[in-house]
């Protein structure tokens, strides 16, 4: 692309200021369904982000025909779309910072150690070593992926910055049936480095999950104290980040709204937003807007040091941007809650009576991201002294995220993320609202 | 946009192996959205999507590449690449293809890019002066407004040539009421495959304030009872529960890997004799319709359940060779970086014969869900939940106090078999329905139904 051109044609039109940024990836999907590959993807696309001041108002557009043919209607669509903002907060292309964190391991794949036939190899041996380990897994499924993303953001106040980041998911799901009951369990391994996949583990994780929970039945409605598992727990947090979105606090659709430097949960609860954790493709050294990204820690020891913030909302509140604008909102890197100490058996023991949750459904629809109330169906193990009694399923669990936060009792020492990079340990809460039969 | 002759040759080039299936899906979409805040337009962006999806099979197996590139070295370069996954020599005939068939089922009469940019900030002010004049304590108002073109050509090696223009609006309005104690939401999103027309068919002050009416409704409303209890829901959206709980299980998707609770029951009841149930692609600029599905087959009209039988899928082409059964025209994706899978289009409980007021008065207790919101489903389990966005107790064949922070949890299985009340009073609403292919529009709906029992999660504990 002729940046130079386009810079030049943006000022010959009247826009103050362009900023384009370019994402170019390339994946590589396989899904080895009972013994076949069933689906092998490959895509080669790229995508082209502009925006430009026009007259003090914000325009943007986004294209996949990258052509400098083009280049005169971008500049148009540009202007037509900033013609009709009427809202009034002070906009911003943003020179760049002093200086960026250089992350070489991200883009310093170890995936490449591996042809693309071991790559599919290793998918067909996850399948079987699933399929293998137990004669109730009737449906099982393994898949790897791997995406290559290349960054450009380039601006006419001469900001010039780009990253690649290479990442893989080597995972497995499966169907497990006894006579009268089915389930599904699924297990992933995200990386970018091949040695990091193990199958054994990754198989007897997805089997163990499904198996156990063959026979699951809804329980007595009550209180209870559980352990929220780990991913659990990270899928809940994905449910009520808006509440630290600085956007949402400043519309007044978060009821952590004026709550910097006050305690809103439990002195154990420290909630990290890392953008240079490694192997994550998350991470990475600047934002959309070209804002250095950095370390810090949302709640540190229950107190709420900050929202997470863009360019335009930081300014309205006279604070430096997280450097958190992705895709057109804010939103976090790799988020987690740091880990405890304890182990997650020694939890079940101390647990001696209550519930496992293993899992939370509908977080989307059963969760109230404004006043922290939340639903949801829930599937998990029954503890009696200190041991897993029975599987449980078709039950909701309710609450408020921030009294929740408030009361976690203890945290493990195991955390997992999600698919998107939310993470957590296992959580100790007690007195739930459990609503079964 | 491609050019006929282009087309066979990529075909041609993809069945130079062992393979006996291949197709190019080529779309070109344009889609504009304009986002109200605090009353001032906040962003107008609009995204140009150009890409082309290939897909080679051999029997159900099948491999997908696709790309932003449009040149024929590309598109032929990919084409081999993809078919070598095939190894063997050519089964298949030198493909020509017919001449291309437009889709004319669904007629616009004013396309998007027609209208002023200045009518659509006006349509959104409309909305948003609607849903404030409410009531004085809605506080926040969100209002949005999207306008899609996607033309897609497709043509593949079953003798398929088509083009299909889908036009799609939807206005979304979201109202936030507050007071000292609360916070409670409420949204609205009416939307159709028609042009800026489609606001000349509904009223957009009601459907604006119907956002409010719910935020306004449930700031007052006491939390919900856990227990299980009857649960009469309403028309409209409330065919989400239907869609989730059974319309996903009924994907040939799950079907077809035997990952379903309904894989293998076809013929057999699986619910109430007062449900049937259809999944119709071609209603007339209904939001979820096409001319042609993904795969380029003639959207269908399917009768899903009749009088509680099962009496057919929603297939696609490849999960149907691994079903022996045809396409049912089925085959649907977001956009060109999804290969199609089976999906649904409008799809709804047929009408039964009671009316809504006998429905209430002979429930002597339980929960009137009013408007649903989202939910979701496991299919290989039919384990269901689903919020509830607006609802009410009933006590003694009467509706009574409004409840907030309801889930409905069961399995499809067992709800099908509980509705024991099917009103008169089908409705359609609009939704975006997420799954392998990517996120694409659907109707759902229904009468207004009664299911004899279920679980409502709530958090006031046990009643």
């Amino acid at each position: 692309m002729n940046f130079e051109l386009l810079f030049k044609r943006a000022k010959d039109k009247g826009l103050e200021d362009i900023q384009v940024h370019i994402e170019k990836t390339q994946d590589v999907n396989l899904h080895v369904f009972n013994g076949e590959l069933d689906k092998h993807q490959i895509a080669d696309t790229q995508r082209l982000n502009l925006k430009a001041i026009y007259r003090g108002k914000m325009g943007k557009m986004t294209t996949e025909a990258i052509d400098d043919a083009n280049i005169d209607t971008w500049l148009d669509r540009l202007i037509d779309s900033a013609k009709v903002i009427e809202s009034d907060d002070e906009v911003f292309i943003y020179e760049g910072d002093a200086s960026y964190k250089d992350i070489p391991e991200l883009s310093d794949s170890k995936l490449d150690d591996l042809s693309h036939e071991e790559k599919q190899a290793l998918t067909f041996e996850l399948e079987r070593k699933v399929k293998a380990l137990d004669d109730r897994v009737k449906i099982s499924q393994a898949f790897y992926g791997e995406a290559t993303k290349h960054v450009i953001i380039k601006n006419s106040k001469g900001l010039d910055l780009s990253k690649d980041v290479t990442s893989a998911v080597l995972g497995a799901d499966c169907v497990v049936r006894s006579e009268d009951d089915s389930r599904s369990s699924f297990d992933f391994v995200q990386t970018n480095d091949p040695r990091d996949f193990d199958l054994d583990d990754i198989a007897k994780n997805v089997v163990e999950r499904g198996v156990s929970l063959l026979g699951a039945k809804s329980l007595k409605s009550g209180k209870y104290n559980i352990l929220l598992e780990n991913r659990a727990s990270a899928t809940l947090l994905q449910g009520f980040l808006g509440m630290f979105n600085a956007e949402s606090v400043q519309k007044g659709m978060s009821k952590l709204q004026g709550k910097i430097q006050e305690k809103i949960a439990s002195n154990n609860i420290t909630l990290i937003d890392d953008p240079f954790m490694l192997k994550s493709t998350k991470s990475g050294s600047f934002d959309d807007e070209g804002v250095a990204t950095s370390y810090k820690k949302i709640i540190d020891q229950g107190t709420l040091t900050t929202y997470l913030y863009d360019m335009k909302t930081a300014k309205k509140d006279g604070v430096k941007s997280t450097g958190n604008a992705f895709s057109g909102a804010i939103s976090p890197t790799n988020i987690y809650f740091e880990a405890g100490q304890s182990t997650f058996d020694d939890m079940v023991k101390t647990l001696e009576n209550g519930l496992i949750i293993t899992s939370v459904q509908g977080v989307h629809s059963g969760t109230n991201p404004i006043s922290g109330d939340f639903s949801l169906q829930a599937t998990g193990y029954k503890i009696k002294d200190g041991d897993i009694e029975r599987p449980i399923a078709l039950f909701t669990i309710a609450g408020n995220y921030l009294e929740w936060l408030n009361n976690v009792v203890d945290l493990g020492n195991d955390i997992k993320f999600t698919f998107s990079y939310f993470g957590s340990p296992t959580l100790r809460i007690n007195d739930v609202a459990v609503s079964g039969e | 946009m491609i050019e006929k002759q282009t087309m066979e040759r990529i075909i041609n080039k993809a069945l130079d192996s062992a393979a006996d299936f291949a197709e190019v899906f080529v779309e070109k979409t344009f889609q504009s959205v304009i986002a109200l805040q605090s009353s001032k337009v906040e962003n107008a962006v609009n995204q140009e999507k150009v890409g082309i999806g290939i897909r080679v099979a051999k029997g159900h197996q099948s491999v997908y590449g696709y790309t932003n590139k449009t040149d024929e070295t590309t598109l032929i370069e990919l084409a081999e690449n993809l078919s070598k996954s095939f190894v063997g020599t050519r089964v298949k005939d030198m493909i020509t293809l017919p001449e291309v068939t437009n889709g004319k089922n669904h007629t616009i009469k004013k396309m998007p890019d027609a209208v002023d940019i200045k009518e659509k900030v006006s349509l959104v002010k409309t909305a948003d002066q609607a849903a404030r004049d409410y009531s004085d304590e809605i506080k926040q108002v969100n209002v949005s407004y999207m306008d899609n073109v996607q033309n897609v050509w497709i043509a593949s090696s079953e003798n398929i040539h088509v083009h299909d223009q889908r036009v799609r609006t939807r206005l979304g309005v979201h109202s936030v009421a507050k007071n000292e104690t609360d916070m409670q939401s409420g949204f609205n999103g009416p939307g159709a495959h028609q042009g800026f027309e489609f606001y000349d068919t509904i009223d957009v002050k009601e459907e604006a304030a119907e956002a409010s009416r719910i935020a306004v409704t449930m700031l007052h409303a006491d939390e919900c009872p856990s227990e299980t209890m009857p649960v009469v829901i309403d028309n409209g959206f409330g065919g989400v529960i239907f869609h989730e709980a059974c319309g996903h299980s009924l994907e040939a998707t799950s079907v077809a890997k035997n990952a379903s609770v309904f894989s293998g029951k076809k013929g057999e009841k699986i619910g109430s004799e007062l449900v049937s149930a259809i999944d119709d692609g071609t209603i007339e600029n209904a939001w979820g319709s096409q001319n042609f599905d993904d795969e380029g087959r003639p959207q269908q009209r399917r009768q899903l359940i009749k009088d509680g039988v099962l009496t057919s899928y929603m297939i696609d082409h490849l999960n149907g060779l691994r079903m022996n059964e045809a396409s049912t025209g089925s085959g649907r994706r977001e956009s060109y970086r999804f290969a199609p899978t089976s999906r649904m289009s409008n799809t709804y409980i047929e009408n039964g014969k009671s009316t809504f007021d006998d429905i209430i008065k002979n429930t002597k207790y339980g929960l009137y869900a009013k408007k649903m919101g989202g939910g979701s489903v496991q299919p290989s389990t039919g384990d269901f939940n689903f919020a509830v966005m607006e609802g009410y107790m009933i006590r003694d064949g009467k509706i009574a106090e409004p409840v907030k922070g309801a889930t409905l949890v069961g399995t499809g299985k067992d709800a099908l078999k509980k509705i024991d009340m099917v009103g008169n009073n089908l409705k359609r609403a609009q939704g975006m329905c997420g799954s392998l292919s990517g996120s694409i529009p659907t109707d759902v709906g229904q009468p207004t139904i009664r299911i004899s029992g279920i679980t409502v999660g709530g958090r006031k504990g046990n009643a």
